[in-house]
């Protein structure tokens, strides 16, 4: 009895509230109520290929600058989704500021700073950077509009996310030291040469990131883009964990931040929305 | 029986009066919403139970009757009032000239692979125009090595030289280079601007001692500052802001022969400290209080 009158209730009171409005308020409606906010735009993105191509540097790196050459092609699904993928492929590299003030004081360790320190062959033995990461990615566009620069020049841009996969191959960043070996899945402290040791070939990791379109016109634009790409590394090629040696049980997860200036080309021509 | 047909009658006179105040309040936005209400009220009583319900389209036929144009009036009227609303070139969503800003914020350090400065400030600007802007800036700083710098012992029996900044006055002066707007999704618009912004002032930094047995002493360093970043404008007196900040810190750093027979003492070890120019690249956002909190436009719309 008590459920059947609150049913009778709650129907009663909410009943107003479902009734549709009366013509007399729909009158008064804005016309531009639920309108979108940008009417007869060149639709930039929508169904459209991108292909980018252009130069980067990474950010962060401890010993090594990468100076990298990126590529990037990606097909919008719709305004604000698109899936891609990049390649970034490391062009050369250029020593940190920290690098060089680290192995001059590495010339030539004596007594007993050269049991604990290597010398600077051997430190530099050690030492690897990114040399290509590939990446796929989804991507979301959900800020678009235009900006006047000087009040004058007046661009179409747009603001950009995205995530994904990322496969990062690793190279020895400079010469080589006889004494330094490939490391090993588990080194022994008895084997008494492994304090140094240099991490290559290809590790899966992740990447994410954004940045903004520069639209020139409805087919070419500029791009800057900034992202990051996590992948386990050791990019000393030294004891990380504390256990005395240097192998594969030091990798940790490494952020490698990384910028690019792309030219960026869209097809096919671009629609209007209504 | 009884009692059920109570609680029901009881149940409609709260939905009907929830009703009405649904009604009332979807109704009270505008004078204009009022006056239209009013003519279609007098409309009613000259056309009596019959007269035609208000076409909404605009197309009315004005060839009818007297209540029929008053009607027709009415709603043309108020599409006219509301279709008001747009123009052709809309004026700047903010202006900022003669208004004061204070903007706190929060920020890192982005630069440095050793040692991590987490920044604490507040902006204070004068914006002569709307583009132009003069202001102070105050920061104080907390440190934290990184993991690479409790690395460099383990793996290279190496102790690295650094210093950590304390705080920071500067005088900047800002401009407002370009300017935009971005629709969201395409269902809002939020409008926005780029701001560049240069100055000068002190960051006062202390070493920290290879040895921690040794003293610390300070330096007062001039710093040339350069900034990029950008307010996003969510109300007439509040922004959001972000910025890359560049301090080009004149430092003084520990005497890397420093030692217990060697300058020991802070004021030895400052006189032969090692100079140095450092870029602390900083990234902070904050908000923009603006006073006075409203603005009035000059000119006609």
């Amino acid at each position: 009895m008590m459920k059947r009158i609150a049913l009778t209730f709650l129907l009663a009171s909410t009943a107003p509230f479902a009734l549709p409005s009366s013509p007399a308020h729909a009158e008064h409606k804005s016309p531009l109520a639920d309108a979108p906010a940008i009417r007869k735009r060149v639709e930039l993105r929508d169904k459209r290929f991108e292909i980018g191509i252009g130069a980067g540097s990474t950010l962060n790196e401890t010993f090594y600058h990468g100076v990298m050459l990126n590529g990037h092609l990606a097909f919008h699904i719709t305004d604000w989704l698109a899936i891609g993928g990049a390649g970034l492929f490391s062009a050369t590299a250029i020593a940190t500021g920290f690098h060089d003030e680290l192995t001059s004081t590495l010339k030539s360790p004596q007594g007993l700073d050269a049991a604990r320190a290597p010398n600077a062959a051997e430190a530099g033995a050690g030492m690897n950077k990114p040399s290509m990461i590939l990446a796929g990615q989804i991507e979301l566009t959900p800020f678009t509009g235009k900006f006047a620069l000087f009040g004058g020049l007046f661009a179409h841009y747009d603001f950009y996310l995205y995530g994904g996969p990322a496969f990062v191959t690793l190279a020895k960043a400079s010469g080589s030291d006889p004494s330094v070996p490939a490391c090993k899945d588990k080194a022994l402290a008895a084997d008494g040469i492994n304090n140094t040791c240099y991490t290559t070939g290809s590790t899966v990791g992740a990447t994410f990131g954004g940045g903004i379109h520069s639209y020139f016109n409805d087919w070419f634009g500029l791009t800057l883009d900034l992202r990051d790409v996590l992948a386990k590394d050791n990019p000393a090629g030294r004891d990380v964990n504390g256990d005395q040696v240097a192998d594969k049980r030091d990798l940790t997860w490494s952020a490698h931040w990384v910028v690019t200036v792309n030219a960026t080309l869209l097809f096919p021509k671009a629609d209007i929305s209504p | 029986m009884k009692r059920r047909a109570v609680c029901l009658f009881v149940s409609i006179l709260i939905g009907g009066a929830g009703g009405t105040g649904a009604w009332a309040a979807g109704s009270k936005d505008k004078a204009e919403t009022k006056e239209a209400d009013a003519a279609g009220a007098s409309a009613d009583a000259a056309g009596g139970a019959e007269a035609p319900p208000p076409d909404t389209s605009g197309d009315l036929d004005l060839t009818d009757n007297k209540a029929s144009e008053d009607a027709a009036a009415t709603i043309k009227a108020s599409s006219t009032l509301t279709w008001q609303d747009i123009v052709v070139i809309p004026r700047k969503r903010f202006l900022k000239g003669g208004r004061f800003e204070f903007s706190p914020f929060a920020g890192t350090s982005i630069n440095d692979i050793l040692i991590q400065h987490y920044v604490f400030g507040l902006d204070l600007n004068f914006f002569i125009t709307d583009a132009f802007s003069i202001g102070l800036q105050g920061d104080y700083y907390v440190k934290q090595l990184t993991d690479r710098e409790s690395l460099i012992g383990l793996q290279y029996n190496r102790i690295p030289t650094l210093n950590r900044y304390l705080w920071s006055g500067l005088l900047n002066f800002g401009y407002v280079p370009a300017y935009g707007k971005f629709a969201l999704f395409n269902k809002s618009i939020v409008h926005w601007e780029i701001v560049v912004s240069g100055g000068v002032g002190i960051t006062q930094t202390e070493i920290i001692p290879r040895n921690i047995s040794f003293e610390a002493f300070k330096t007062n360093a001039i710093t040339p500052d350069v900034g990029i970043g950008s307010r996003f404008f969510l109300f007439d007196w509040l922004t959001v802001n972000y910025m890359f900040r560049d301090y080009i810190i004149l430092d003084k750093y520990e005497p890397l022969n420093r030692s217990a027979s060697m300058y020991a003492s802070a004021t030895e070890a400052k006189a032969h400290a090692d100079s140095k120019l450092v870029n602390n690249i900083m990234f902070y956002v904050g908000v923009g209080v603006f006073l006075p909190t409203s603005f009035q436009y000059k000119t006609p719309r």
